[in-house]
């Protein structure tokens, strides 16, 4: 569950954002739209409590996100917020499934190799699991950044433009995977995209 | 997973620039640490062999040739001194002991010593196997002699004529092995050691088989110190200090001999080596700071690469000062490894070294412990590699979360 409230934030005097209120309960899903420049990936920071907003609140799993530390906030994105980038990024010199138990080790949680395993069966990369990451191709690059994501049960998965750098077949797949791998866990996934690809995709959107 | 093992995979991930930071490093320790070893051995087997000799005469020359080739056995004799000049030694009062060296001879490139019994009283061997020499032409060998060259109780042999080896041999006249001395780890384990009467009758049997036909003369038997005998150089011990003010410089102005003291040769001996060690020093120094900055500039291009790893892992729930331990993880490692590398090339260095040494010198400088300074070597390296660490790390203190995941 995730919900905001008059999230406001600039970069400069010109460049300001202001950001309609959204919403996004448990198990659900919500396409938030919007052209180049119109702040998708601010409203996304702001989201994954990577910004400050200058006015306005961000709540996760009911709980208000203002006035603490650096430190506590960045506990609670660990622990509640699971991120997809546009294109999938990790620590180069680990392994797959390394990289996968590094979220467990970053979030300060048991590091749960059974559940990299599981994921990985699921999301289809099984056998690369001991693999570098540079050796995979792009859609099994997303694929393991979606397992990431997934690896502390997060309330609320955030995807950025999550598909844009992949073909219709891996993006449908991804896609696909983002909506059952956050409806079985029971979190609230946002996807932030200028993908018209998607739009048939998601019945909750907001467009910037 | 932890810290420690994403350090070790980055270290992994770049082999060549970790392989250069430590061998850098390696170098410049392994260098450091040899001329330590080095240092410290050198002064010690020194200052060993010239425990309790205040003074050495000999004939007119270097005071350094003398003191190397009287007390360490490594140069070359100055000459001849009339034995009756060093006996007149004796009746100064203020003169303890008078200890004459006769040399010139060799066995497998051994030195052999014509001296008095005072010699080994003086260095406090004791002899393993058999009984020290007491006629002329009976030698008592050290302990490294017998091991290298094979000598045993009873064998006979016949000493070459000069220090290499390499001289005609004087085969007219065997000398006899009567006895093996104990190890001393002094000069002594390198001498085959005989009476002065020995190396006067095979250097006078040497001249007659020459064609200048001489009287055969009888050993007398006993301690023959005959007058009119040549001697290389004398040991000589004072009473008290007193001697030391005056005996030098009637030496050198009465005699026809020269008066040197072992520890100012050696103090200079050791000022002369010291300008070379400070530049191997000054040389190591540089190289290790080298590879300092070798650790350093590999930690900053791989950050400069790893900004986007970064900025994710922080995002992940990583804490900046986390990153700042994996770095500085990185860094002491490198330094550890490059330490223990060095320290293990300083050993076979000295190992060759000492190999060297032993067939040039017979001298032999195996300890491979670890000295005291060397602990300070390896704070030194932690320094090195913690610093290198910690500059690029301030990038991590300063990097925009944000900023960075947006820009790619």
């Amino acid at each position: 569950m995730i919900t905001s409230h008059n999230l406001k934030f600039s970069y400069s005097a010109q460049k300001k954002f202001q950001f309609p209120d959204i919403s996004c309960g448990d198990r659900e899903t919500l396409l938030i739209l919007g052209q180049s420049g119109k702040g998708k990936t601010t409203l996304l920071h702001l989201l994954a409590l990577l910004l400050q907003p200058e006015s306005g609140e961000v709540i996760i799993g009911g709980r208000s996100i203002k006035h603490l530390s650096h430190e506590q906030i960045a506990l609670i994105r660990a622990k509640t917020i699971g991120i997809v980038y546009q294109r999938a990024h990790f620590v180069s010199a680990l392994s797959v499934i390394d990289n996968m138990l590094l979220s467990n080790f970053l979030a300060e949680k048991d590091q749960d190799r059974k559940r990299a395993i599981y994921l990985a069966n699921e999301l289809g990369f099984a056998e690369h699991l001991s693999k570098k990451t540079s050796q995979l191709s792009q859609g099994e690059q997303q694929r393991v950044s979606i397992a990431r994501a997934l690896m502390n049960d997060p309330n609320v998965i955030l995807a950025d433009e999550p598909t844009s750098s992949l073909d219709d077949l891996n993006c449908q797949r991804v896609i696909d995977l983002l909506k059952t791998q956050s409806a079985s866990i029971g979190a609230s996934l946002v996807v932030v995209t200028h993908d018209q690809r998607l739009k048939s995709e998601f019945s909750n959107q907001v467009i910037l | 997973m932890n810290l420690f093992k994403i350090s070790l995979a980055n270290i992994r991930e770049k082999k060549l620039n970790s392989f250069l930071s430590a061998l850098l490093l390696a170098l410049g320790i392994g260098m450091i640490s040899l001329l330590l070893l080095l240092n410290q051995q050198l002064d010690e087997q020194f200052r060993k062999n010239i425990k309790g000799i205040d003074m050495v005469v000999g004939a007119k020359g270097s005071p350094l040739q003398l003191i190397l080739s009287s007390i360490y056995q490594i140069d070359a004799p100055t000459g001849n001194v009339p034995l009756a000049e060093v006996n007149s030694l004796r009746k100064n009062p203020f003169v303890k002991t008078v200890i004459p060296l006769s040399m010139g001879d060799s066995y497998q490139g051994f030195r052999i010593l014509g001296t008095t019994p005072k010699y080994i009283e003086h260095y406090k061997v004791k002899v393993a196997e058999g009984h020290i020499h007491n006629a002329s032409m009976e030698v008592t060998v050290g302990s490294k002699v017998a091991r290298n060259a094979g000598l045993k109780i009873g064998d006979t042999f016949a000493s070459s004529h000069g220090l290499d080896g390499e001289g005609d041999q004087h085969d007219h006249k065997k000398y006899k092995v009567t006895g093996i001395f104990a190890a001393s780890g002094t000069v002594v384990d390198q001498l085959i050691v005989t009476r002065l009467s020995s190396i006067w009758d095979v250097h006078e049997h040497a001249e007659a088989g020459a064609g200048k036909p001489e009287e055969h003369h009888e050993e007398a038997g006993g301690e023959a110190e005959e007058e009119g005998q040549d001697v290389t150089s004398a040991l000589i011990q004072f009473r008290n200090p007193m001697g030391l003010m005056t005996i030098p410089r009637q030496v050198n102005t009465n005699t026809s001999m020269q008066a040197a003291l072992p520890s100012i040769e050696i103090n200079r001996l050791f000022s002369l080596l010291g300008v070379g060690i400070e530049t191997l020093r000054a040389i190591a120094l540089v190289i290790i700071t080298i590879a300092g900055v070798s650790v350093f500039v590999s930690l900053y291009n791989s950050l400069k690469e790893r900004k986007y790893e970064m900025a994710l892992m922080l995002s992940m729930g990583a804490t900046r000062t986390s990153l700042f331990l994996m770095l500085l993880i990185e860094g002491l490692f490198l330094s550890v490894v490059g330490f223990f590398a060095g320290i293990l090339l300083s050993r076979v260095g000295l190992m060759l070294f000492s190999k060297a040494a032993e067939q040039d010198f017979h001298y032999s400088l195996g300890k491979f412990a670890i000295l005291p300074e060397e602990v300070y070597l390896l704070f030194a390296a932690l320094a090195v590699g913690a610093i290198a660490a910690a500059l690029p790390s301030i990038g991590i203190y300063k990097l925009n979360i944000s900023r960075t995941l947006a820009e790619e």
